[in-house]
């Protein structure tokens, strides 16, 4: 990240012992924490407020512990905000990754447990913040794992598949030649090979190659 | 029994052959040996000739119809006592038979006043037609033996016969008064049982006016008729025919009245029929009196139920008995119908007459006992059947809260704890970093790993208690991603848009879930396919695939528990799984009104 300024963030959930702790994960990666609420609506009044570049928030929340986290994050989409949305959740679900992915970009989902992960929860709130976008490695995993006839992913090398997942967590060209080891080049050649064998179309915005990645894998 | 049968019908016919032809001989002999002056007209002659054959003709109904064989037997003892009247002259000349010709030469009268006291049962069921029947019999023997031992030919009025080798004494007048008077007693008899008959008529009500109409009035009719002709004896000796044809007219309608009555009487037993049917079909209590009433003919039937909570007897709109209507002597007589245990069940209330007609009576009882039952029993096994289906359904229920409950507790509890307690490790760990103890740090990583581990194992497990995915998203969401974990490719089309109850949408999960479980572990398909849809009200679920089939709901692959869970919803599970052509499972859930 190249701004000057301490990323601006706002939690939500309503459990206040994980809340407390993410925001000193946060903190501890040099990102500001500057609200913390237990619920959704909570969230959208301190979002409207402005001033803040993401939000972390659990998707089960009160009143109804069910998907308050997806809502409040299409009610914010629908109200124009365009900040960095990160999403967390109990369990790797990838048909909520599909609806957060679609809600648009900056937005990312992640299991709760990464928040001992300092450095993933960190980098997936500054990606987010900046637009992109973060999916799970587990949902990543649960949707190659599906076994599906005529499966298309037959088509891929051994390489192209590893290509293939990061794709779908929303790396970028660039972080997927420095987690494989790869030139950037070779990493372009490898994308271009694997959008052709699944009949997909190079988007110039990179979260909808990310949407269109794990639409293929969810529907395939 | 239809050798016996036959045998009984021949016998019958040949008796009343016999009788037909003897009384048609001596009646045209008896006509013959009357001297030419003292013949009656032919037309009388031959209406009196007519009688006996009414008589015969009816004994052949009645022991078809009859309620015993007593009253054919009667008729039959009528045709052959009706000859003695015509051929006592024939047999004038024969001393020793005619005093006994002339003794019963009025038995026909007396046996056709025991007829109408048989009627309609067939036996002599009271006291009073007891005593009728006695004085009639006692002074029938009185008269025969006073024509024994006192007539004369001149006084018996048959001056051609032969002197009477019987008689002791010769006192015409002794004679005469017992003649007349047993002429009186006979009359007055008769008309004791007209009126018995016509009073009862006149205070019976509409079924047992129809049913006895014709006898009392065939009976007055003779009697009146008989009074005048004993009249006419005594003053005069001649006789006025047309008193006379009346008089036997009104005897030959007595026996066609007496088969007409019980063939009146059948008829209702037939309507007993129709309404067993009415009770098989399970009628409610006012339809019940009411199609009782129908079958009776008698508007006046009421039916009072026994009420179990108040002790008493109440009709179907809870008006109970009261005692005048149960009082014996009224013109109704009560009908208690009790259950086979005799736990009382009813009161028929019905008009007096039916009480003559005891199969009738026994036909409705059984009816009525076989309501009762029928309905008691329906209602209880409707009753039980209700509870154990919304205990069944209770219980599922509560499992299906108990599984959410307990899943919502380990994400809001161990699961969120054990995330914090994750992230404070890795703190920690960091920490030690920080003041350079990397050993500790290395360590604490390690548990960070292992502690991820549990993480997702509890995960998986509370995902299979209930998954959050299905409470959040519908099957729409749920059945896709439990397609998705299947390792035989599964083919997913569910049709059901909007959420469904959260029972059912619960149970299909599951229902899915096993069968995809069976799927992986014993069909060895290749292939898949799981298909929900609405149609008319009902949730269905389609799950095929083609491997090698044979699945049975009972061989413990958890299907036993599914179908247990999809009845207790009221909905059914069908599973066809012909070996070696894969298996298709299908279930069926009805959705709750859309009011509900």
């Amino acid at each position: 990240m190249n701004e000057a300024r301490a990323l601006r963030v706002a939690i939500a959930d309503d459990a206040l012992l994980l809340r407390e702790g993410i925001a000193k994960v946060l903190e501890g990666g040099g990102i500001d924490v500057v609200a913390s609420v237990g619920t959704g609506d909570e969230l959208l009044e301190v979002v409207r407020g402005g001033g803040i570049d993401a939000a972390v928030l659990d998707i089960r929340m009160p009143p109804s512990y069910r998907d308050e986290g997806i809502a409040a994050l299409e009610a914010m989409r629908a109200g124009g905000s365009t900040i960095g949305v990160l999403l967390l959740s109990m369990y790797a679900t990838p048909e909520y990754a599909l609806r957060v992915m679609g809600a648009g970009s900056g937005t990312g989902y992640l299991l709760k447990e990464r928040v001992s992960e300092p450095q993933t929860l960190v980098r997936a709130v500054e990606t987010v913040a900046s637009g992109g976008s973060v999916v799970d490695p587990e949902v990543v995993e649960q949707l190659v794992k599906r076994t599906r006839a005529d499966d298309p992913l037959s088509r891929l090398t051994e390489r192209e598949r590893s290509v293939l997942e990061l794709m779908a967590q929303g790396y970028s060209n660039g972080g997927i030649a420095q987690t494989l080891f790869l030139g950037l080049k070779t990493v372009e050649t490898h994308v271009r090979s694997i959008l052709q064998k699944l009949d997909l179309e190079e988007s110039p915005e990179h979260h909808r190659r990310v949407l269109a990645v794990l639409t293929l894998l969810g529907e395939r | 029994m239809a050798p016996g049968r036959k045998g009984r019908i021949a016998r019958r016919t040949a008796v009343l052959t016999a009788v037909v032809a003897l009384s048609l001989t001596m009646e045209i002999a008896g006509y013959h040996a009357t001297p030419a002056a003292e013949r009656p007209e032919v037309s009388y002659t031959t209406l009196h000739a007519l009688v006996p054959l009414v008589f015969a003709a009816c004994a052949g109904v009645a022991w078809k119809i009859g309620p015993t064989r007593a009253p054919a037997r009667l008729m039959v003892a009528f045709v052959v006592l009706w000859i003695p009247q015509s051929i006592y002259r024939v047999i004038g000349e024969w001393e020793w038979v005619w005093p006994v010709v002339r003794g019963v030469d009025l038995g026909w009268a007396v046996i056709a006043g025991i007829l109408v006291l048989v009627y309609p049962k067939g036996f002599l069921s009271d006291a009073f037609d007891r005593w009728v029947a006695g004085i009639a019999l006692v002074a029938s023997v009185v008269n025969l033996l006073a024509v024994l031992l006192l007539a004369s030919p001149e006084s018996a009025g048959c001056t051609a016969c032969a002197p009477n080798p019987y008689q002791l004494v010769d006192a015409p007048a002794l004679y005469g008064l017992i003649d007349v008077g047993y002429r009186i007693v006979g009359v007055g008899l008769a008309l004791a049982i007209a009126g018995r008959l016509l009073v009862r008529w006149v205070r019976a009500s509409v079924p047992a006016r129809t049913v006895a109409f014709l006898m009392p009035l065939a009976l007055f009719a003779w009697a009146t008729t008989l009074a005048a002709q004993a009249v006419t004896y005594a003053t005069a000796t001649t006789t006025d025919i047309v008193l006379a044809t009346v008089s036997l007219i009104a005897m030959a309608s007595i026996p066609v009245s007496f088969d007409a009555g019980v063939s009146h009487a059948r008829n209702m037993r037939a309507r007993v029929a129709d309404l067993m049917r009415i009770t098989r079909e399970g009628a409610d209590r006012g339809l019940w009196a009411e199609s009782l009433a129908r079958t009776l003919r008698d508007a006046s039937v009421r039916v009072y139920w026994w009420d179990e909570e108040r002790g008493r007897y109440a009709d179907a709109a809870g008006v109970p008995i009261d005692d005048a209507e149960a009082d014996p002597r009224g013109s109704h007589s009560i009908l208690p119908v009790a259950s086979p245990l005799g736990a009382p069940i009813a009161l028929i209330r019905h008009d007096r007459v039916l009480t003559d007609n005891m199969r009738l009576l026994d036909g409705v009882s059984s009816a009525l006992r076989l309501s009762v039952d029928n309905g008691r029993l329906r209602s209880e096994i409707e009753r039980t059947l209700e509870q154990v289906r919304q205990s069944r359904q209770r219980i599922v229920e509560a499992g299906v809260e108990a599984r959410r409950r307990i899943e919502r507790d380990l994400h809001d509890g161990a699961q969120q704890h054990l995330v914090s307690l994750g992230m404070r490790l890795r703190l920690v760990a960091n920490e030690a970093r920080d003041r350079g103890v990397e050993p500790l740090g290395a360590e604490i990583d390690g548990t960070i790993t292992m502690l991820n581990q549990a993480l997702r194992e509890l995960r998986e497990l509370a995902h299979g208690i209930h998954p959050s995915l299905l409470s959040q998203g519908g099957l729409a969401l749920a059945v896709p991603e439990l397609a998705g974990r299947c390792p035989v490719p599964v083919e997913v089309d569910v049709q059901a848009e909007g959420r469904l109850p959260e029972l059912i949408e619960s149970t299909a999960y599951f229902v899915v879930a096993e069968a995809l479980a069976n799927i992986a572990k014993h069909s060895e398909a290749t292939r898949a396919w799981v298909r929900a849809h609405l149609e008319d009200g009902w949730l269905v679920l389609v799950i095929r695939d083609n491997g090698r089939g044979g699945a049975s709901v009972d061989a413990g692959t958890g299907m036993l528990g599914i179908a247990d869970r999809v009845e207790a919803l009221g909905g059914t599970l069908e599973l066809e799984s012909p070996p070696g052509a894969g298996t298709t499972l299908t279930v069926r859930m009805p959705l709750p009104a859309p009011s509900d």
